[in-house]
């Protein structure tokens, strides 16, 4: 503990500039007192304070951070800080699984009013940062893998094949499309003539979410497309239409009713049956509804610590192919911002702290925007639980927005919208 | 006479090297459903006689996703460099396949050509390589089209080839093979069987041929439809090599080092200018079997590509090398 | 350990800002050892590092002649150039090279020497006029045409002049149509179009030195073969985007060739051999 004694923390604080900002000048000018370890970011909202500036901050030694901005209904621009609320408060949620010692990470309403707040403020992380000691980045033994429930693995009989190469035939014979997107023998493929239908499979091995693909631009050159769907890919086609990432009237949806592939994402399925297709394929006998988020609950029971060594032995195996970037259909940035590098926000290199960042942002940039297709799980050649990242913003999602990514034709972004109601009790 | 090992003299081999202070590397299950090459703390994480395949390669054990090149110091106008000085620990790469050792000698070359990478040298010469003949093979295999087989010796420095039973045939291939397992094993009448492999799959000159005489086929974008552009296959694939330096640091200095990358990115070969030589998709994938078919062959004698089938296995849409050359093969 | 990636400490001397976004910087080897026993020859590259911010290849657009220093040119366009730009003298970078093949001046002896190019294509032709004009008697004329989108745009424009009052030597400058401002003497158009109004003689005599876009190159290949200049003595210096510039990475290859070990200088002979890869 003598280490503590000599240990001054260093509070990095991303504050707004027309409320906390002024609230800190006048602490100064009204010569309140505060500790001299915070070091103060000014940003013009706290709409614009992005989740990779806290985790930039812990890489680059702060011991706590502070965020803070005007009272909702203050904000400067109207709703930043409304925005900013809704977005910490899925963004502690990733945290939080993610074993992060969430004593570190504070949120505040600071006016321009209130000096007196902000030297309370500050002292109080100040005095308890210290007493926390240092920040640092997992270093311990790694966690033993936790036992997660068993749960069924609903396999469907895949008998419509058939019918679904029939329907491609014909769309294609009559010119309705150019191409079907649709599944082959070993995985995607593109059938541009009706003779190929047949190339065409409906199985258990249907796992690509083909979405995927209509943000690619060697495959929109093929002109008008139909794509092959399951219930669960489906989802994100609603959501790729109310980012007005597609033209929904330009598809052609072929859904094909899918009792299930044999996998853990199966279990409990409640898209089973195609909803908003142009041509709906079979019948599905609706599932056993389950706890979809009882895996989670086995991670959150481990102590924050251990958690983190689960996660940290997981990333330290993150090879950085961005294969789960790839496969999933929301990830449609020309550029990512991982291969932007004026700033370079997130490392390039598959070091521990690099794959954190990565992980964080990937995840983070999924909130309210996964439709738990868990394609990124699958095709992760370090065999890392991508799943439980997106699972948890799923369930924050719901948890506070009653919000479901896909499911609703009229729903609004959930990131992009915002509420004055939207209710949380960790902000000071 | 031939000198045999028993799987628990083999294991209570990785403990005398772990207390020895040698790293080992070697098949581990690392979560419920993979299993990867990777360092093992104790001799029971080492997988044996699992039909599962590692995804990655032991390449990394040479040439690490990230690696230090040296760092650097700020001071002012002044700036000190710091190479990186910490001595490379002897480590022992057990239980990879002949398709990953082979694929050793075959980086070598690049690695060596004109200018000399010493630190991917130096782990050369750290390393013992301990392979184990394939028993088994699979569809996405193809190691005999490319001039290799289950029992190949190339890259290895022992060769254990398994009788089926839990025990090894140990072949000693060099001396620093011979100096590992002195003393280690029995000695034996039996030889073990040498397990077929696959039958040839591909013609490794026709793709070489194909690649070259047919560079603005439309084959290559047809095929290259599905790939989504990610960097699996090139990252698990023992022979590919291509990487990126950066620095990291801050004002007061930092490091430079370099990283993994692929061809298959869309940035891989963006100029600064905004010019993109390969802006498809399909560019890309054809540079992957240029690089690996006609390139590497003619620079330095050797197909870059061991046939273990990781791209193919591991694609997450189905593609790979075997599938390509295989339509290129048979017309 | 013999770390091939680790780059010389060079010592700033001085910047200089040629457009709006281009700089010339002239370096010189803290170690004056180092500085003794290093030479290249014209055409090669170097990797030049600004510490913190990254690797970017150059060419070393100075003379071989000239001892005491190196320089490089270059335009600010993304993260390292970046801090290229924020150098100041005395500032330390870093410096890989002289990397790839540079251009074969030897066999040009004799010869007349026409330099084509645009933009920021005269750094890699300026050191080569440089080298040709001080050892003059080696070669027949010398013709330049050079040209940018705008006045603004061109670089080098003190040396241009000076080189246009050597003996046996011609500079053409131009400037895309619409670039132009009232006061501008030269020319206006395309530098291949500029170079066919110029009426320059060329032949079977004359080495032609040609930077651009692939498609430049072709349009002026087409002119030169019909003045009967044999695609072996038109060169030209290709631009893929590098990183260890030592033939490891695998970045760099058009086709297959590796630009930085079997180029970046090719003669358009050896490119017709080369896919478009570049």
């Amino acid at each position: 503990m003598s280490e503590n004694a000599a240990f001054e923390p260093k509070i990095i604080a991303f504050v707004c500039n027309w409320c906390t900002y002024l609230g800190a000048d006048l602490a100064g000018t009204s010569r309140l007192e505060y500790p001299a370890n915070v070091r103060i970011v000014r940003l013009p909202c706290t709409g614009r304070i992005d989740f990779n500036l806290l985790i930039k901050a812990f890489e680059m030694k702060a011991d706590a951070v502070l965020v803070s901005g005007c009272h909702p209904g203050d904000c400067h621009y109207t709703s930043g800080n409304y925005h900013a609320r809704r977005r910490w408060m899925l963004f502690r949620e990733l945290l939080d699984l993610l074993g992060f010692d969430m004593r570190r990470i504070h949120f505040s309403w600071i006016s321009g009013a209130e000096g007196h707040k902000f030297q309370q403020v500050i002292t109080g992380i100040t005095e308890e940062t210290r007493n926390l000691g240092p920040y640092k980045l997992y270093e311990g033994k790694p966690a033993a893998y936790p036992k997660f429930p068993e749960t069924v693995l609903p396999l469907g009989d895949f008998s419509t094949e058939a019918e679904m190469r029939q329907t491609a035939r014909k769309l294609l014979s009559e010119g309705t499309v150019q191409v079907v997107i649709g599944y082959g023998e070993r995985g995607p493929i593109f059938v541009s003539k009706a003779e190929d239908a047949d190339k065409l499979v409906w199985n258990r091995n249907c796992l690509t979410n083909l979405t995927a693909y209509l943000k690619r631009k060697e495959i929109k050159t093929l002109g008008k497309a139909a794509i092959v769907v399951k219930g669960c890919d489906e989802r994100a086609l609603m959501v790729l239409e109310q980012e007005s990432q597609i033209e929904r009237e330009n598809l052609h949806v072929i859904g094909m009713a899918c009792e299930g592939l044999g996998l853990p994402k199966c279990a409990g399925c409640n898209v089973r049956q195609p909803r908003f297709a142009d041509e709906a394929i079979g019948e599905a006998k609706p599932a056993e509804p389950i706890d979809h988020y009882a895996a989670l609950d086995v991670l959150m029971a481990m102590p924050p610590e251990e958690r983190m060594g689960f996660w940290a032995e997981q990333f330290d195996r993150c090879q950085r192919c961005y294969a789960c970037r790839q496969v999933c259909p929301m990830c449609y940035c020309e550029q990512c911002i991982v291969d932007k590098n004026l700033p370079q926000e997130i490392s390039p290199s598959a070091t521990r702290e690099g794959n954190f960042a990565w992980q964080i942002a990937r995840a983070f940039h999924q909130a309210g925007r996964c439709v738990g297709c868990g394609e990124c799980s699958r095709v992760c050649p370090a065999g890392i639980d991508l799943w439980a990242l997106n699972l948890t913003l799923e369930r924050a999602a719901e948890k506070n927005f009653e919000y479901k990514a896909g499911m609703e034709p009229a729903a609004t972004s959930l990131i992009g919208s915002y509420s004055a109601k939207d209710e949380e009790a960790f902000i000071q | 006479m031939s000198e045999i090992i028993a799987q628990d003299a083999l294991r209570a081999c990785v403990s005398e090297w772990l207390a020895a202070g040698k790293c080992v590397a070697g098949p581990r299950q690392v979560s419920w459903n993979r299993v990867l090459y990777s360092y093992l703390k104790k001799p029971e994480e080492l997988l044996l006689d699992s039909e599962a395949r590692p995804v990655n390669s032991i390449k990394e054990f040479f040439f690490p996703k990230h690696e230090k090149l040296y760092g650097y110091k700020i001071e002012g106008n002044d700036v000190r460099l710091a190479e990186t000085a910490e001595a490379l620990p002897e480590q022992v790469i057990l239980g990879g396949r002949p398709c990953d050792a082979a694929a050793l000698p075959i980086l070598d070359h690049v690695f060596n050509w004109d200018y000399k990478d010493s630190q991917y040298n130096a782990r050369r010469a750290a390393a013992t390589i301990v392979t184990i003949a394939c028993a088994t093979h699979d569809d996405a295999c193809f190691c005999t089209s490319v001039g290799l087989a289950p029992t190949a010796e190339s890259g290895s420095d022992a060769l254990l080839v398994p009788f089926g039973d839990g025990s090894y045939e140990v072949r000693c291939l060099t001396e620093k093979g011979k100096a590992l397992f002195a003393g280690k094993t029995e000695q034996s009448d039996k030889t073990a069987p040498a397990h077929a492999g696959p039958e040839k799959k591909i013609d490794a000159a026709k793709v070489e041929a194909f690649a070259r005489d047919h560079f603005e086929d439309p084959f290559w974008k047809e095929h290259a439809l599905a790939c989504l552009g990610c960097g699996v296959c090139a990252y698990n694939c023992p022979t590919c090599h291509c990487f990126d330096i950066v620095d990291e640091g801050n004002a007061a200095g930092g490091e430079r080092a370099r990283n993994w990358d692929s061809c298959q990115f869309s940035l891989f070969t963006q100029h600064a200018s905004g010019h993109n030589p390969r802006a498809s998709q399909f560019n890309r994938q054809r540079q992957r079997v240029y690089h690996k078919f006609r390139i590497y062959p003619e620079k330095f004698g050797e197909t870059l590509c061991t046939g273990c089938g990781a791209c193919t296995r591991n694609c997450p849409a189905g593609l790979g090398i075997l599938g390509i050359a295989t339509e290129i093969s048979h017309g | 350990m013999d770390n091939i990636y680790q780059p010389d400490l060079m010592e700033v001397v001085e910047t200089q800002q040629q457009t709006s976004d281009v700089k010339l910087v002239k370096l010189r080897f803290r170690d004056p050892d180092r500085a003794k026993q290093f030479s290249f020859r014209v055409g090669q590259f170097g990797i030049f590092s600004a510490f913190g911010y990254g690797e970017s290849t150059f060419n070393i657009c100075s003379s071989s002649n000239w001892k005491d220093h190196i320089e490089f040119c270059f335009r600010r366009v993304g993260r390292v150039t970046e801090g290229l730009w924020r150098l100041e003298p005395g500032d330390t970078m870093g410096f890989r090279g002289p990397y790839g093949n540079g251009y074969p001046m030897e066999e040009w002896r004799g010869k007349d020497l026409i330099f084509l190019g645009g933009g920021i294509a005269m750094p890699p032709i300026r050191c080569a006029v440089w080298k040709a004009l001080e050892n003059r008697q080696e070669f027949g004329n010398i013709s330049v045409v050079y040209g940018a989108r705008t006045t603004g745009d061109l670089v080098f424009k003190d040396e241009l002049d000076e080189w246009a009052r050597r003996e046996r030597t011609r500079i053409v400058q131009c400037v895309d149509p619409g670039g132009e401002t009232p006061d501008w003497k030269g020319e206006v158009g395309f530098v291949p179009s500029v170079f066919e109004r110029a009426k320059i003689a060329a032949g079977a005599n004359s080495i032609v030195l040609v930077i651009g876009p692939p498609i430049m190159i072709k349009v002026t290949m087409k002119l030169l073969t019909a003045m009967g200049v044999p695609a072996g003595n038109v060169y030209t210096s290709l631009e893929n985007r590098m990183k260890c510039g030592v033939g490891k990475c695998g970045r760099c290859n058009a086709g297959p060739a590796y630009v930085c070990k079997d180029g970046p200088v090719f003669s358009i002979e050896q490119l017709n051999a080369i896919p478009l890869d570049y």
